[in-house]
């Protein structure tokens, strides 16, 4: 080899896209409204694809292809380095925010080791069994939230259902008072839909504003009075003989656990309760065969609906796969939703079938960033699910009132899903009272130790 | 036939478990899995494969 070729800026830069550009605005209303038919083409080549938008970004959409690009963790970072003290790559928003927001996605925004260390400190209050503890918790909020609405046979079930108990649950596993679920809110779910254009972004950034305030508080408030949860973990967390470098690194951590917690269990709720109004015979089936059915529909809604439908990443070294060669610092897209309707892995991929089998679907991502809160988001979704299922069993969706996210750029959500129902009788109490009473018990019995403390359930009685 | 977790690629996404709890067991802390004895006993072979298909990173090995 000449020196030449070794120095020369690299020539087939242009030549490594031909026949893979595309021009896809991922952040426009069109893309989920013509998602079927993107993802139709897409999947004829090229699977993977260099999207001419945003700066320019190598789109991966094909099921096999993202298997092999997104465990590729020696050759992708997710590293967001706003301090600009490593390679300057920009997380993994594609395009990133605004370069002033001053903090990063927590560790979702880093690359091992510092990612292992949290993941490491954070696993023991999420994994199946730690959730598994809180199921009497999670059942109490659901029936208040339905006992709300259940005599007047109405609700909106985004609002009023696929909001709140997500919201009140994370609350309870970050070890905050249970109340704060308001303050949390209506700003986790407003950033994911407000775009920078919107005329009420200057006041949903306030809100955003407001609650970073809060949590600050709440973190001096936890110092000197220490509570268990996923917080007293994180500032406590051991990152390889040190703690988190400032607050702004643990509001990072706890925002996107936030996030996490939030959005995407509500959207997966709300959109498959839509589903299930226009398909009754397939919620009497679910309703019927709930035992049989139960996980196998749950997977099925996650790969159709896809709340997070994807994540960004830097490419961190030149590596080929697939046949393209990707070069350092390229920017690169993981569509799970994608993924998800890749036929050659799922028989009628644009179909829900609520007992499909072998459906490894790829809605929590793959690989080491894999969502930590993903037995979260099942219990609290199969919660909901059977609840409505037993006590609004003949809910009607109004389309006219259904608003769906108006762009899937983050989340594929909803903001309002209403519905009538044939009202029943009330269970308990509301849910202040029901919060209140909640929070008692989980001061009492320690509920947000680590399962390494604490491995008994929730005892309500 | 013989089954086992790879435990370098397993990332805890539990379908192996939900698919056949009579064959893998989860981790109480990380959610990790590992197969509950080396040989699938007979009659669950199917279970097997179809827990092997259903994992996400495709960490389950199946042998023999
Ligand atoms: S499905 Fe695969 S990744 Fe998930 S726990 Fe089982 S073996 Fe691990």
């Amino acid at each position: 080899m000449s020196i030449d070729e070794t120095t020369a800026p690299r020539v087939d830069d242009e030549s490594r896209k031909e026949g893979r550009r595309i021009v896809l605005d991922r952040h426009g209303p069109e893309y989920r409204t013509e998602f079927v038919d993107w993802a139709q083409r897409l999947h004829a080549g090229p699977r993977i694809a260099w999207n001419d938008t945003h700066g320019g970004y190598w789109f991966v959409n094909g099921n096999q292809e993202l298997f092999d690009v997104a465990r590729r963790s020696d050759v992708l970072s997710n590293d967001h380095d706003i301090h600009n003290r490593r390679r300057g790559y920009k997380g993994i928003n594609v395009p990133p925010p605004p370069e002033s927001s001053g903090t990063i996605g927590g560790f979702l925004e880093m690359d091992p080791p510092r990612q292992r260390y949290y993941r490491n400190a954070l696993n023991p209050y999420l994994s199946p069994a730690a959730v598994a503890r809180w199921q009497p918790v999670l059942d109490e909020i659901t029936r208040a939230a339905i006992d709300e609405k259940i005599e007047s046979g109405r609700i909106d079930f985004v609002e009023d259902l696929a909001n709140i108990v997500p919201a009140v649950l994370t609350m309870a596993l970050l070890g905050l008072p249970l109340r704060d679920w308001v303050v949390y809110n209506e700003p986790a779910h407003a950033t994911v839909y407000t775009p920078q254009h919107s005329p009420d972004y200057p006041r949903v950034m306030k809100m955003a504003m407001d609650m970073g305030m809060s949590l600050f508080g709440r973190l001096q408030e936890l110092r000197a009075t220490p509570r268990p949860g996923l917080i007293d973990a994180i500032i406590n967390a051991d990152l390889g003989g040190e703690g988190p470098e400032d607050d702004m690194e643990i509001v990072g951590v706890v925002m996107l656990l936030v996030g996490g917690g939030f959005d995407t269990t509500t959207a997966l709720t709300a959109h498959s309760l839509e589903w299930l109004g226009e398909h009754p015979d397939q919620r009497e089936r679910l309703h019927r065969e709930w035992d049989a059915l139960r996980d196998s529909a749950t997977e099925e809604f996650l790969r159709f609906y896809t709340p997070a439908q994807g994540d960004g990443r830097t490419v961190s070294a030149d590596v080929e796969i697939d046949g393209v060669r990707f070069h350092e610092g390229d920017r690169l897209w993981l569509s799970w939703a994608m993924a998800n309707r890749d036929e050659q892995v799922f028989a009628d991929p644009h179909e829900i079938k609520l007992d499909r089998t072998g459906n490894r679907h790829a809605s929590f991502g793959l690989g080491i960033h894999r969502c930590i809160g993903s037995n979260v988001a099942r219990a609290g979704f199969k919660t909901m699910t059977k609840a409505v299922l037993d006590r609004m069993p003949d809910f009607v969706c109004d389309p006219a009132g259904t608003v769906h996210y108006e762009t899937t750029q983050v989340i594929n959500g909803m903001r309002h899903l209403p519905a009538t129902f044939t009202p029943g009788k009330r269970l308990g109490p509301g849910l202040e009272e029901t919060i209140d009473r909640l929070q008692t018990i989980v001061d009492e019995q320690g509920l947000a130790e680590p399962i390494t403390v604490r491995k008994d359930r929730a005892r309500l009685a | 036939m013989k089954v086992r977790v790879d435990p370098n690629i397993c990332q805890g996404h539990t379908l192996c478990a939900m698919t056949a709890p009579n064959l893998f067991v989860l981790s109480d802390e990380d959610g990790h899995a590992s197969a509950i004895t080396e040989d699938v006993p007979a009659g669950q072979e199917e279970l097997a494969r179809e827990a092997a298909r259903s994992c996400p990173e495709q960490a389950i090995v199946l042998s023999e």
